[in-house]
This record gives C-alpha cells, structure tokens and sequence, in this order.
C-alpha cells in the first residue's frame, strides 16, 4: 500500500460510481453503506497514527500531517452517520413517492463524491490547489441542494452557488497576493504555494501584501465557513436539502473553509502577528450575535439549526482569534464537538419531517408520547448542541471561556455568555412545546437499524468526548496547536 | 526600453479591459453582453501573450491558448446555446439604471485603487496598476451579478470576476503554477455551466429567467 491518501480519497469515488451503475435500486443504500464502513475504517487506520504520533505523510501532490488527519477522520466518520442515515430516510422518500424513480442512484453518486472532495481538501499541499477542490466540492453540493428540483431547493441551490464563488473568488485574489510575495523568497517557483514552504518561508513574506491577502482569504473562505454577514446561502442551503445532506453540509463542509483558514491564520501569525486574529474575533462575534438573534425567532427546525451552525463556526473563529495554545485547542475540540453533534440533530429533524410533514415547529406538538425516541434524542442533541455538560459541546466551550479570561478579554467573555444564554433560551423555547403538548396526527418513530444506529453512535460519543478526554487524544491535539504555532513539523 | 513598451502595452490592454466591463454595465442586449464578454476574453489573451514574450514562461503561453479557446469561442457560443434553448427575451432590465451604475462603477474604480495604493511599494510597477485595474475588474463583475435580474447575466458577470483575478494573478506574479491555473480554468468552466443547467432549471420551474422570483427562502 504505497498510496494511502489515493486509496482514502478512491473509495469514495468508487462507491459514488458503483451506486450510480447498479442495475437495482435496492441494493445502491447498501452498496453505500458498505463501502463507506470500508473508506472510514481506512481512514482510521492511516490517519490514526499520523494523529497520534504527529508523523507526516507527503509525496506527490499530498501533503497529509497530524492536523489533516484530524479534519479527515471527522469527516469520515460523519459522512458513514450520513451513508447510514441515508438508507432509510430516502426509503421513506422512495414510498412516499417524494423521490422520483431513478433519481437515487444520483443522490449516492453526488453524496460519495462530495465526500471524495472534502477529504481532498485536506490532503492536498498546495494552497492553489485547496482553493481548486474547495471550489469543487461547491459545484457538486449545489446539485445535492437542489436535489428535489421544487421552486424552494432551485432557488437554494442558485443563491449557493452565485454566493459561494463570489466568496470563493475573493479567497483566489488573496491567494494570488500570498503567491506574489513568496515566489520571490523561496528557491522553486512551482513549489511556492505548498503549505509547508509557506510555512518555512513565512518570515520573508512581505508584510503589506499579506494584510491585504490575509482581509481577502479570511473574507473568501469565510463566505464558505458560513461568518456572518456573508452567511446567507446557509440557512437555504441547509433547509432546503435532503436532511442527511444537510448534516453533511454543516458538520464537514464548514470545516473545509475552517481548515483553510487556521492553516493561513498560522502562516499570517508569524509575519503580521495579531493582524488575522483580529479579524477573526470580529467576525466570530458577528456571527454569533446574528445566529443568536435568528435562533430565538426562528420557525424552521432546519433553519434553526442552520443558525446553530452559524453560532458554532463564531466560536471556533474567536477561539482561532485569540490566538493562545489554550484557545486554538478549545478550537479544534469545539470542530469536533460540533461535527459530532449537529448530524443529530438533522436526523431528528428528518424524523420529524417525514413524520408531521412540516418543518414548521409551531405545528409540530405531543412527540414525548407519539414519537418517544426522537424526542429524546432531540433533547440530547438540543442540550448538547447549547453546551450543556455532560456533553462534548460543553467541554469546548469551557476551554474557550477559559482562554478568554487567560487572555484577559473580559468583556469578550461577558458578551459570548450572554449571547450563548440567548441561543440557549431560544432552543429551549422552541425544542420544549415540540416534545410536549398534544397531537391528533398519527405519527410514530420510523423504524429500522438505519434510522436508530447513527444516533446511537454519536450520542455514545460525545458523551465520552465529554467526560473524559483520552491522554493520547489530548497530547495529539496539543501537537496540533503546537504545529500551528510554527512547531516542528 | 523593450521592458518599458511591454509595460505599456500590457498597462494598455488592462485599462482596455476596464473599459470593456464599464462598457458591459451598460449593455441593455443579451447578445450584446456575451459579445462583450468575447472581447474581453480576447485582450486577456493578448496581455497573457505579452507577459509571457516579457517573462519568457512557457506555461502562461498555454494560459493564453486556453484563453483564447475556451472564454472567446467556447463559453460565448455556450451562452448563446442556453439563451436561444430558454428563449429568453433579450433584454437585460437592470435593477439600478444604466446612468445610476455608472455612478457606482467609478466609486468601485475608487474604492480598488484606494486599496491597492498601499501595496505599490510591494509589487513592480506593473503588478501595481493592474493589481488596482484587475480589482475594479473583479468588483464590477460582482456589481453585475448582484443588480441584474436575468439569471444568465449574473453567469456573464462571474466571468467578468474571473477575467479580472486572470490579470491580477498575470501581472502580479507572473501566473500561479501551471497546475493551479489549470485547476481555476476548469473550475471556472464548470462553473458557467452548472449555472447555465441551473438557469434551465430556473425557467423551467419558475416560467422565467428572472431571479427576482428568488425570494421565497427567508427568516
């Protein structure tokens, strides 16, 4: 096995292309499923060690350390909840007559390669060439966005994709300025967008060029991460795909702009130090002050939880802002909290969707006695998405805390707390009615493994994730922070 | 006194171009548009052929080929295709009238060069000026895409964004590696495309090209 990243980013690929060709449409969702346990045990077991052991895997185009195994199993690991998830949410969709016949070995090949391209995103090396894929793995998720081809879903897809490469665009002009100051200062040309000679030139780079550089990437890439206010396509995005796409959109999407953007804030630290991190503070804040303010008057479950992602992409780019080893670890803690938790909550949401046949959480009443396990389930998910201990949410957010009194930003501490109780009351308001009260609808819980197994899966994780941290774990995450910081690589 | 009459030859064509996309602003013609996009492209390709003749790189030679190919033939006759199969009529109907754009389209001239004033000192004379002239590119194209209804408009208009970061990346630093440069051009091509299935897809369910329609997601 000498090409272990190929083999990582192939399987998807594959399994995108097998799904499309099966002759029959009942066997694709296992296809799916089957091979996404195969891609994400693969994941593991190469990007295992080099997360724990902080090794380095680099040949070719690939450049694949601590930090990218980190983002790339997450990812994995999300994308197999989703494969699973898929299953039996679309089989509802295929006897409901919502899906049309044929279109879903369409949703598979889009899904398994979006999947493909967001693990792309960080095993790739150069900077051009994460802009590129990033890129791609927009043009695919607008046809997932638009997959129901209703008025809603087209206009969704259209604003995504208009949005994002606007976005997008600006991230290139910034990459083209980073480009125009280092392939002076570095020996070979072709080489001079590679994270790490980047990194190791860093102290050349000229200062000027890569404040107006760093205003344009943190906004570009910013756009794709969803800050505020270049967060709109979010919300409509989120809403209006298939829910299990949606849970991949806001726990692994977001995260391939958050990448892009820590690896750049690391390059900018050590040239124009605090410049990035400022920015970055700003836009948190923006972001979580919008998301709290649309959470607590939302209507949409799906939009709600749309804002919810706004809130948590705020968080981690303050923690990112502030720029202490604390505080970027409270960052990488909160991506992996969030990753974890969110798909969650959009699965129940998609229970519930297909259950009352709304969106609408006004309407939606009585599911502590008709639908017992998603409405346990919601309410795991609500607290923990909000940061209630035990879970891992809560973890991330008491690091940030801490890092912020550390860095004496009290006034910052206060604001964030305040904004958080808000997000939290506004969940509470919404989430309580829903499981209680009554219904005369008939509804139930759906069955099936697929329906159960993902929930299951992810609540028993944050729930460790929030207990106790593994020594291994941590120290792994700390090399992180460490590499971030200009360490050795 | 080679360097400088490239210099200016180069500093030329860029303010051609700028020309070329206020001129864009006021077209009220579909047609019209695509042909100036045409142009556009085509002095692209005559300033990549110029910075590669100065910096003698091969590879910002295939740039300009692939220019020439895909921006002045391919993608206007692409357009041309999509607009005749949605029957589109063929005018544009700008949000902001054509003498209120014009206003903005200086202001957005102003703006680029404030911003990139600071950074003359950094870049050689060259990259300089069209560092400023490509960001007013980039930024009326985004003026384009926002203030016309036709969703096929607001494709021209993302060309036009990526015409302009092709001259900034040009002059700036002499083109990105050829891998990149590859990468961003078919992004791009793909791009168009998927906005031109998209636009299909729009008048089909919405009976027209008018993204004004698009206001049923919102809080």
């Amino acid at each position: 096995m000498n090409f272990p990243v190929e083999f990582i980013l192939l399987i998807p690929v594959i399994s995108g292309i097998l799904c499309f060709l099966s002759p029959r449409e009942r066997i694709i969702s296992y296809l799916s499923i089957a091979l996404a346990i195969l891609g994400t045990a693969y994941t593991f077991y190469v990007c295992g060690p080099i997360f724990l052991d902080g090794t380095v895997v680099e040949y070719g185009f690939w450049y694949v350390d601590a930090m990218s195994s980190f983002f790339m199993m997450i990812t994995s690991t999300v994308a197999l909840m989703v494969a699973l998830y898929s299953r039996g949410y679309l089989g509802h969709e295929r006897e409901e007559r919502v899906l049309k016949t044929g279109s879903e070995k369409y949703y598979y090949l889009y899904l398994n390669l979006f999947v493909a391209v967001m693990l792309a995103v960080y095993s790739v090396s150069s900077v051009g060439m994460v802009w590129i894929v990033i890129e791609v793995t927009t043009l695919i998720s607008t046809f997932l966005v638009g997959f129901y081809h209703d008025e809603r879903s087209t206009e969704a897809a259209w604003k995504y994709l208009i949005i994002c490469s606007i976005g997008i665009t600006l991230a290139l002009i910034g990459i083209s300025l980073v480009y125009a100051s280092a392939y002076q200062a570095v020996p070979e040309e072709s080489m001079a967008l590679d994270w790490k000679v980047l990194m190791a030139s860093a102290p050349y780079l000229d200062p000027a060029l890569l404040k107006t550089a760093m205003v344009f990437i943190v906004i570009g890439f910013g756009t794709k991460a969803g800050f505020a206010p270049m967060h709109t396509w979010l919300p409509d995005a989120h809403s209006q795909a298939p829910t299990p796409v949606s849970a991949l959109l806001s726990a692994t999407l977001l995260n391939c702009a958050l990448y892009s953007i820590l690896r750049f804030y690391a390059i900018s630290e050590i040239t124009i130090p605090e410049f990035t991190s400022t920015l970055l503070i700003i836009f948190g804040f923006l972001s979580l002050f919008i998301a709290a303010m649309f959470i607590l008057n939302a209507r949409d479950i799906k939009r709600m939880l749309a804002y919810s992602s706004i809130e948590h992409i705020g968080l981690i780019s303050i923690a990112f802002g502030i720029g202490s080893e604390l505080s970027i670890y409270a960052g990488l803690f909160m991506v992996m909290a969030h990753s974890l938790t969110k798909p969650i909550l959009f699965f129940c949401a998609g229970n519930i969707m297909q259950a009352y046949g709304t969106k609408n959480m006004d309407i939606v009443r009585g599911m502590g006695t008709k639908m017992p396990f998603t409405a346990a389930l919601l309410s795991i998910g609500a607290l923990a998405v909000v940061g209630m201990p035990p879970f891992a949410v809560f973890m991330g957010d008491f690091f940030l805390f801490l890092a912020l009194a550390d860095a004496g930003m009290w006034y910052l501490l206060v604001i964030a707390v305040i904004l958080i109780i808000i997000i939290f009351s506004g969940f509470a308001r919404h989430i309580y009615p829903m499981l209680t009260g009554e219904t005369t609808m008939d509804v139930h819980d759906p069955p099936g493994i697929s329906r159960h197994a993902p929930f299951l899966i992810l609540v028993v994780g944050i729930i460790l994730l929030g207990v106790f941290v593994p020594h291994e774990m941590s120290a792994a995450l700390t090399n992180i922070v460490n590499t971030v910081f200009g360490g050795v690589i | 006194m080679e360097e400088i009459l490239y210099e200016n030859i180069i500093d030329v064509c860029a303010i051609l171009m700028l020309l070329l996309s206020v001129l864009s602003i006021t077209t009220t013609r579909m047609g019209k548009l695509v042909q100036h996009f045409a142009l556009h492209s085509l002095v692209l390709a005559v300033i990549a052929f110029f910075v590669a003749f100065y910096t003698k790189n091969w590879h910002i030679y295939i740039t300009c080929a692939l220019t020439l190919v895909l921006k002045v033939v391919v993608i206007p006759k692409f357009l041309k295709y999509t607009m005749n199969k949605i029957n589109m009529e063929r005018e544009i109907e700008p949000i902001v009238g054509i003498p209120g754009s014009l206003l903005i389209c200086a202001a957005m001239i102003f703006i680029a060069y404030l911003v990139a004033e600071p950074l003359m000192g950094s870049l050689d004379t060259l990259g300089g000026t069209c560092f400023a002239v490509s960001l007013s590119i980039v930024l009326i194209g985004m003026f384009m895409m926002t203030s016309r209804r036709k969703a096929l408009t607001e494709s021209v208009g993302l060309l036009l964004v990526e015409n302009g970061l092709f001259l900034g990346t040009l002059t700036i630093s002499y083109g990105m590696p050829l891998i990149v440069e590859f990468g961003v051009f078919f992004d791009v091509i793909i791009a168009v495309v998927i906005l031109g299935i998209f636009a299909y897809r729009i008048n089909r369910t919405f009976n027209s090209v008018d993204t004004s329609f698009l206001r049923r997601l919102k809080d």
